[in-house]
C-alpha cells in the first residue's frame, strides 16, 4: 500500500445522548487492518473516539463492530479487501450502545451462562480427581473442536435477525455453545442441556437464515450446531434417545493436589539431564 | 463517595493464572466457608492475553515412554541460565503433569495421538518432546475450559472492564485495590482478606510486540508504587519468530514441527550458533542469532516496512499437517501479509514477547516485601510474578503451565489462609483512597488544556525501548535510554487527557497504564544496565560472558522517587551446580 | 438498534442486504408466509359467503370482478408464494428436522466458509428458486392467459 494514500473513515459516534456520524480523513502509512486505522485515528486526530481491543490476532473477540453494512473483526479485516474508498464502522447491532462502537454484553454472558457451557458427569467427582485423562480419538474431538472455537465476539448476535425481534432469544452463541458440549464425548449432559434450549425464547426461535456463520469469524457455524441440535431434540421428543454415557475412566479416583506433591524434597542423586 | 466492594479474595487478572486460582478456591470450597471471591480485569474475563497463547505447554505426561521429572527440571534450569530459583523448578516441574490432566477432564481439546493418549511436540530447549497441544491455539482453549468450568460455581462475582489503579497495604497487610469501573467512570474499592496480582507481563514497552494492546505490566507497577520489590525485571523475552511487521507471534511450535529459520543467502544459519538443536535451541539464543545476522548483513529487508527480517520455512511440512497442527499461524500469515506458509517462507524478526521478571513471591507465591518478610494477605501468579521458574530465560510452552500451578497454588495457599481467618475487618483505608481518587480525577483528570500528549509519549518510550533496550544491550544505549526515560516521566508529570466523558474513557485508563510503563521501563533499563554480565535473555555487548562469581543473584528494584533503588539476593541452588549453557 | 420499536426492528431483520443468501431466503419465506396466512383469511371470509346464500356469493363474486385483472394478478402471486413457500419450506425441513445439507462437524481450515450455507445448501436453494421460477411462470400462462398481457 502506498504511503501517501488516504482514506476516508466514517464512525457511527454515540456520547450517551446524542448520535452521530463523524468523518476522518486519514493516511494509510503503517495500517493494514481496520483497528489499525482506527488506532491510529485515536492517536492522531480524537483521542475521545471508543473501541475495545486486545489481542490483534483475531483471538479474544474484542474488536466486533459493523463495517461497510457487515458485522467483522476489526483487526481482521483488511482496509484492501473492502475495496471501498470509504471505510464506514458503526457498533454492533442488537446490543445496546453504550459509547462509540462500544456496546454492553451482559446478555451474551448471560445467555452463554444459561446453557451450562461445561462438562456435566453423572459422577462430579471424576471433574476433580480422576488420575488420568479420558481417553477420546481425534475423532470423536472433532465432533466438537469446531465449535469450540468461539471467541465470544457477539458478531453473530449482532447478525441474528431473531435476536433483533426477540431479544430475550438465548442467540445463536449460546446454542451453539449447548451443542459443543453436547456433542463432546466426554459430557453426560444431553437431556440436561437439551430441556434447557427447549424453551420459549430457545432453540425453535432459530429459522435458520444463516447469518451467523456468515459472520462468525472462527468457523464456529453456529447455524450448523443449531440444526443439528434440533435433530436430537426431536430424537428426545419422539423418545428415540434418551441420554448418554460419556467417556469413561475405571480408575479409583485419588485427591489431585496433595500436601506430598507439594512439599516433594527433590531426590539427592540426581543424574544430569544432559 | 468511593464505592466499596467486600470480598474474602479479590482477582485482579483474569488470564490462566487468576481463573485457575479462582477454580481451585471454588474447588477446594465447594460451600464449605461459602468464600466468596471477585474476579477484575480490565478487559472482559475470557478476552485476558492468555487467549493468544499458540503453541504448546509442557508437562511429563507419559513417563513410562522416557521423559522425566530429572529431565524437565534441567532442561529448565539449564534453559534459564541457572538463574531459577531450583526448589521451585522441582516443585513446579512435578505439579505440571497433573494439571494437563485436569483440564483435559474439563474439556480441553488437546491433540491426540492414534491411542487416545494426549500428544506432545517438540519445543525449544527440551530434551523430551513435552509440549502438550492444542493446534496452535492451545492458550485459547485453556482459557475457555477454564472459564466455562468457573460458570458452574456461583460464589464469584466478575467484574469485567474494571481499571485497578493501586494498591492498599496497611501495617504490612492487604487491604485492597482501588479500580475505576470503566464504564461509569466511578472509583470502586474492593476489599478483600486477600488478594492476588495476576496481571500479566509488559510486552507493550516496546515498538515491535507479539502482546496483547493490554498487556502494559499495570500490575507490576500496581506492587512497584506500593513499596514492593520487583525481581530480575532486566530479563525480558524477545521471540525469535515474530511476524514482520507488526511482530505477530509465529509460535515456536512451527520450529518444534519442523520448520527451517534461514537468512537471505537461503542458508539454515542457526547451524554456526547452535549446532546441535539448530532451529530447537532456547528462545534467546535464537533471537541473539538473527540479530547477529543481521548485523552481518545476511538479511532481508522488507519492502514496505523497511525492516531488516529472516525467513522461517514451513513448505516442506506439507499443506495436511500444518492445516492440523498449525492451523493458526497460516490463519496470520494468510490475513496479514497474504503469504500461505504452506507454499511461502514467511518473514520474521525478533519481538517482545515475555517477562521473565516480576513480582517477588516465595515458594507460595506469597508476595515478598523484602528478601525476608512477606506481605499478609497477598499472592502474585503467572507471568506477573517472579517466583522464580524461569530465571534469565523461559522456555518455550513452560508460562502457561507455570500459570496453571501456580494458580493452582496460590488458590490453595489461600483457601488454607482463610479457614484460618474467619473474622471480619471491617475498618476502610478511607484516607489512601481518597487520595488515589484525588490524584485521578483532580490531578491528571482536572488538567483542561495544555500538557504533554499520551500517545506521544508512549510512542517514544517504545522506540527508546525498541532501539536501546532490545536483544543486544550496550552500556552506550542503556544510558541513552534511561536519560530518555527520565525525561519522559518528567513530562509525564504534565500529562493532558482529552477525554473528559466519564463513560470508559479509554484516554484516562491509556494515561495511567503509561504512568505504570514509564515505572517498569526504568527498573528494566536499569536493572539492564546495572548487570554487567550477559546471562540468558540479557545479552551486553560490552560485557559477553557470564559471571557467576559476581552476578548468579536475583536483582530486586524498590520504588524511590528519584527511580530505583537496586539489591541483589543469592539465586537457590539445590540440585546442579551452573555449567556452560551449549545447544 | 435494541431500543428500537418493534416495528423499525421487525423490517431490519427483514433486511438481508449485506448478507448471505439464506438470509435472503428468510426474508422471502417470512413473506411469502404472512401473504399465505392473509390470503387464507381472505379466502375463509370469501367460502363464508355462500353459506350466507346464492345473493350474497354473487354480491361477492361481483366485488371481485371489479378487481378486473388485478385479481388474476393477485393470484398468480398467491401462486407464486405457494410455490416458493412450499418448495422452501421442504428445504428447510430436511434442514431442521433431519440434519441435512449442512456438512459435519469438521476442523476449520483457513479461508473459513461454513459447512452450514456450503455447497449443497446453494444446490438446493438455486435448484428450488429455478424450478419455482419455471412453473411459477408457467402457471402465469394459465392464470394470465385471459387478460391479453400474454
Ligand atoms: C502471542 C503469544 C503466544 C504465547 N504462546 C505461549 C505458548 O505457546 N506457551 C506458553 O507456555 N506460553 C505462551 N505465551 C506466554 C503466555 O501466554 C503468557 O505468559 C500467559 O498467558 C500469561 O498469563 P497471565 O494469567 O499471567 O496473564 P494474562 O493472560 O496476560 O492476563 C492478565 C489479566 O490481567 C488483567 N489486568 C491487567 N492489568 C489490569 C488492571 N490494571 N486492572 C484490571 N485488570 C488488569 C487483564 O485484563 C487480564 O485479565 C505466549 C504469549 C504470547 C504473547
Ligand atoms: C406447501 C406446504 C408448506 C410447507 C412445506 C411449509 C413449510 C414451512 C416451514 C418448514 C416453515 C418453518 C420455517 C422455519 O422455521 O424456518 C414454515 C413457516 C411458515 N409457514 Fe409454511 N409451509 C407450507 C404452507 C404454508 C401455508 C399454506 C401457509 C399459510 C397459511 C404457511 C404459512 C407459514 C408461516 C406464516 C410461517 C412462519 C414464517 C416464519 O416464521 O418465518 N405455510 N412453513
Ligand atoms: S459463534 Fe462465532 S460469531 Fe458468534 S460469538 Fe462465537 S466466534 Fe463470535
Ligand atoms: S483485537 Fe482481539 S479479536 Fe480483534
Amino acid at each position: 500500500m502506498n504511503g501517501s494514500d488516504e482514506i476516508i473513515l466514517r464512525v457511527r459516534r454515540f456520547d450517551g445522548t446524542r448520535e452521530w456520524w463523524q468523518s476522518y480523513q486519514i493516511g494509510l502509512t503503517g495500517v493494514t487492518s481496520v483497528l489499525d486505522l482506527l488506532n491510529k485515528v485515536r492517536e492522531e486526530k480524537d483521542h475521545t473516539l471508543a473501541f475495545r481491543q486486545s489481542c490483534h490476532m483475531g483471538t479474544c473477540g474484542s474488536c466486533g463492530m459493523v463495517i461497510n453494512g457487515k458485522p467483522r473483526l476489526a483487526c481482521q479485516t483488511n482496509i484492501s479487501e473492502l475495496d471501498a474508498g470509504v471505510v464506514n464502522v458503526e457498533p454492533m447491532h442488537n446490543s445496546p450502545v453504550i459509547k462509540d462502537l462500544v456496546v454492553g454484553l451482559d446478555s451474551l454472558i448471560e445467555n452463554h451462562k444459561k446453557v451450562k457451557p461445561y462438562i456435566i458427569r453423572g459422577k462430579k467427582e471424576e471433574i476433580f480427581y480422576a488420575p488420568r485423562e479420558f481417553e477420546v480419538t481425534q475423532e470423536g474431538t472433532t465432533q466438537f473442536l469446531q465449535f469450540d472455537y468461539c471467541i465470544m465476539c457477539n458478531l453473530c448476535i449482532s447478525a441474528c435477525p431473531t435476536v433483533t425481534i426477540d431479544p430475550l432469544f438465548l442467540g445463536p452463541q449460546a446454542l451453539g455453545q449447548a451443542f459443543r458440549y453436547l456433542a463432546d464425548p466426554r459430557d453426560e449432559g444431553w437431556a440436561e442441556r437439551l430441556e434447557l434450549v427447549d424453551d420459549d425464547h430457545g432453540i425453535w426461535r432459530c429459522h435458520f437464515a444463516g447469518a451467523c456463520s456468515y459472520v462468525c469469524p472462527k468457523d464456529v457455524d453456529p447455524a450448523k450446531a443449531i440444526q443439528l441440535m434440533k435433530k436430537e431434540l426431536l430424537k428426545k421428543r419422539l423418545l428415540i434417545r434418551r441420554g448418554k454415557k460419556g467417556a469413561e475412566i475405571t480408575e479409583p479416583l485419588q485427591p489431585h493436589f496433595t500436601e506430598e506433591k507439594l512439599t516433594a524434597a527433590p531426590p539427592l542423586d540426581f543424574k544430569r539431564g544432559d | 463517595m468511593t464505592e466499596v466492594m467486600d470480598f474474602d479474595v479479590v482477582i485482579v487478572g483474569s488470564g490462566l493464572a487468576g481463573l485457575r486460582a479462582a477454580l481451585q478456591i471454588m474447588k477446594n470450597d465447594e460451600g464449605k466457608l461459602g468464600i466468596r471471591v471477585a474476579i477484575i480485569s480490565k478487559l472482559y474475563l475470557m478476552r485476558s492475553h492468555s487467549v493468544s497463547a499458540e503453541g504448546g505447554t509442557s508437562a511429563v505426561l507419559y513417563p513410562e515412554e522416557g521423559d522425566s521429572m530429572e529431565l524437565y527440571a534441567w532442561d529448565t534450569i539449564k534453559g534459564s541460565d541457572f538463574l531459577a530459583d531450583q526448589d521451585v523448578v522441582w516443585r513446579f516441574v512435578n505439579l505440571a503433569t497433573d494439571e494437563i490432566r485436569l483440564l483435559e477432564r474439563i474439556g480441553l481439546p488437546w491433540n491426540r495421538r492414534k491411542d487416545g493418549k494426549i500428544e506432545q511436540r517438540w519445543f525449544g530447549g527440551l530434551s523430551f518432546p513435552r509440549a502438550t497441544y492444542a493446534q496452535d491455539k492451545s492458550g485459547f482453549f485453556m482459557m475457555r475450559a477454564l472459564y466455562d468450568t468457573l460458570l458452574q460455581y456461583d460464589n464469584w462475582e466478575r467484574f469485567d472492564e474494571y481499571f485497578v489503579t493501586s494498591m492498599v497495604i496497611e501495617g504490612g497487610k492487604f487491604k485492597g485495590f482501588t479500580a475505576i469501573e470503566l464504564k461509569t467512570g466511578k472509583m470502586v474499592f474492593f476489599k478483600g482478606k486477600a488478594g492476588i496480582i495476576a496481571t500479566g507481563g509488559n510486552g507493550q514497552l516496546w515498538r515491535i510486540t507479539a502482546t496483547a494492546s493490554s498487556t502494559t505490566g499495570d500490575g507490576y507497577g500496581i506492587a512497584y508504587m506500593a513499596g514492593l520489590p520487583l525481581e530480575d525485571m532486566e530479563f525480558v523475552q524477545f521471540h525469535p519468530t515474530g511476524l514482520v511487521p507488526k511482530g505477530l507471534l509465529i509460535t515456536e511450535a512451527a520450529r518444534g514441527e519442523g520448520g527451517y529459520l534461514i537468512n537471505a543467502e537461503g542458508e539454515r544459519f542457526m547451524k554456526r550458533y547452535a549446532p546441535s538443536k539448530m532451529e530447537l535451541a532456547p528462545r534467546d539464543i535464537v533471537s541473539r542469532a538473527e540479530m547477529m545476522e543481521i548485523a552481518q548483513g545476511r538479511a532481508a529487508t522488507d519492502k514496505v516496512s523497511g525492516l531488516a527480517h529472516l525467513w522461517i520455512d514451513l513448505r516442506h511440512l506439507g499443506k495436511e499437517k500444518i492445516e492440523k497442527k498449525l492451523p493458526m499461524i497460516r490463519e496470520l500469515g494468510l490475513k496479514n501479509l497474504g503469504i500461505d506458509l504452506a507454499e511461502a517462507p514467511l518473514p520474521v524478526r525478533p519481538t517482545a514477547h515475555y517477562t521473565m521478571g516480576g513480582i517477588r513471591t516465595d515458594i507460595d507465591g506469597k508476595v515478598l516485601n523484602d528478601g525476608h518478610g512477606s506481605v499478609d494477605g497477598l499472592w502474585a501468579a503467572g507471568e506477573s510474578a517472579c517466583v522464580s521458574v524461569h530465571g534469565s530465560n523461559r522456555l518455550g510452552s513452560n508460562s502457561t503451565i507455570e500459570c496453571l500451578v501456580y494458580g493452582a497454588i496460590v488458590g490453595d495457599g489461600i483457601y488454607k489462609y482463610l479457614e484460618q481467618h474467619r473474622d471480619k475487618d471491617t475498618a476502610l483505608p478511607k484516607e489512601r483512597v481518597d487520595s488515589e481518587e484525588n490524584r485521578i480525577f483532580n490531578g491528571i483528570l482536572g488538567k483542561e488544556s495544555g500538557g504533554e500528549d499520551v500517545y506521544q509519549i508512549k510512542n517514544e518510550l517504545k522506540d527508546t525501548m525498541e532501539s536501546n533496550v532490545h536483544v543486544y544491550r550496550t552500556e552506550e544505549g542503556l544510558r541513552t535510554a534511561l536519560v530518555k526515560i527520565q525525561e519522559l516521566k518528567k513530562r509525564y508529570r504534565n500529562i493532558r487527557v482529552d477525554d473528559h466523558r466519564p463513560t470508559l474513557n479509554y484516554n484516562l485508563q491509556h494515561a495511567l497504564e503509561l504512568g505504570f510503563m514509564l515505572e517498569q521501563a526504568e527498573v528494566v533499563t536499569m536493572g539492564a544496565y546495572l548487570r554487567k554480565e550477559s546471562r540468558g535473555a540479557h545479552a551486553r555487548l560490552d560485557y559477553k560472558v557470564r559471571d557467576d562469581q559476581h552476578w548468579l543473584v536475583h536483582s530486586l528494584a524498590w520504588y524511590t522517587p528519584e527511580g530505583p533503588q537496586f539489591k541483589y539476593i543469592p539465586v537457590n541452588i539445590t540440585m546442579w551446580k551452573p555449567v556452560a549453557r551449549v545447544y | 438498534m435494541a431500543n428500537d420499536s418493534i416495528w423499525k426492528r421487525l423490517i431490519s431483520s427483514l433486511d438481508p442486504r449485506h448478507y448471505n443468501i439464506e438470509r435472503w431466503s428468510y426474508t422471502l419465506h417470512r413473506i411469502t408466509g404472512v401473504v399465505l396466512i392473509l390470503f387464507l383469511i381472505a379466502h375463509m371470509v370469501e367460502i363464508f359467503h355462500i353459506s350466507l346464500g346464492p345473493e350474497s356469493w354473487a354480491a361477492t363474486l361481483a366485488l371481485l370482478g371489479r378487481l378486473g385483472p388485478l385479481e388474476n394478478i393477485g393470484l398468480w402471486i398467491i401462486a407464486g408464494c405457494v410455490f416458493y413457500h412450499g418448495a422452501n419450506g421442504l428445504r428447510l425441513l430436511l434442514n431442521q428436522v433431519f440434519g441435512l445439507l449442512l456438512g459435519k462437524p469438521r476442523m476449520p481450515v483457513y479461508p473459513y466458509t461454513p459447512t452450514s450455507l456450503g455447497k449443497n445448501q446453494r444446490i438446493a436453494i438455486w435448484t428450488i428458486t429455478a424450478v419455482v421460477s419455471g412453473i411459477w411462470i408457467w402457471a402465469g400462462l394459465y392464470i394470465l392467459a385471459g387478460l391479453g398481457i400474454v
